[in-house]
């Protein structure tokens, strides 16, 4: 990373690691939304269209592939990074407006809490498939 | 809503002064913001549906059924394409921070749009059967 690079971020309000990490996020988010996408909306394509398979997405297609390690990793993981990426993305515009920016600390800690406070209920919706 | 117009005001001014003069780098900043802020709206939503699972499959499935109709496969490309340009643009900004490009802002904006577009194109091609089902 060049050192003009640095000292702009610097100057920024955001700070450097939310900016370093909000890149980070998004691209593993590329692959990991990416496959999300793939599996829960292209793969079983081919089996709808000729009947074999009535709905694309149904409980136990999804009970199914969270029966294996991989899906559980990817899923956790892709609810993580994307409530991370965009809970961030929303404090970086919020910044940007003086009321919020004044209590800029107060609202990175609101913005935590919603995020980890939706990670658990997310986490306690996706081990419905699970446990 | 005066925050953000007052925000837009000053990128507008700021991203034709540092790049290429051209008004793309101020359309990329902006349909990245929008687009994000749709996602996040999104991801609220699609927590919010995967979570009736706690009401049992059959809730579960009841509630996807309806929202795997047509309607909502059409609604799917808009996500889609949201999603595409979002991380094509996010891949964008990546080079630009590697000070990789700079001065193709303008052709990279165009080559986003274009994959956008025809990615989405494509989704929406294997999608016809679902659209169309009777």
């Amino acid at each position: 990373m060049s050192a003009p690079l640095m000292s702009r971020q610097e100057k920024t309000v955001t700070g450097f690691w939310p900016w370093f990490l909000q890149r980070v996020s998004g691209f593993l988010l590329i692959f990991l939304v990416g496959v999300h996408i793939w599996m829960t909306h292209f793969s079983g394509l081919g089996d709808v269209v000729r009947g074999h398979q009535e709905e694309l997405v149904l409980f136990e297609i999804v009970k199914q592939r969270l029966a294996q390690g991989l899906f559980i990793f990817i899923d956790f993981s892709l609810l993580a990074l994307v409530l991370y990426h965009g809970l961030n993305g929303m404090r970086n515009i919020l910044l940007e407006w003086g009321p919020a920016a004044r209590h800029a600390a107060g609202m990175t800690t609101g913005l935590w809490l919603l995020g980890v406070g939706t990670f658990i209920y997310g986490a306690w919706a996706l081990l419905a498939f699970i446990l | 809503m005066a925050f953000s117009l007052r925000a837009l005001s000053l990128h507008a001014g700021n991203f034709q002064d540092r790049y290429s003069g051209t008004r793309s780098g101020w359309w990329a900043w902006f349909l990245q913001r929008l687009t994000g802020v749709a996602l996040v709206g999104y991801l609220f939503l699609h927590i919010a549906v995967i979570s009736t699972a706690r009401a049992g499959a059959d809730t579960f499935d009841t509630v996807l059924i309806i929202l795997q109709k047509p309607f909502f496969v059409v609604l799917d490309l808009f996500l889609i394409a949201a999603v595409l340009y979002h991380a094509l643009n996010g891949v964008r900004v990546l080079l630009f921070d590697a000070g990789i490009a700079i001065r193709q802002q303008a052709l990279l904006f165009w080559i986003c749009m274009l994959l956008t577009v025809v990615i989405t194109g494509v989704a929406g091609y294997f999608s016809l059967p679902l659209i169309f089902r009777g």
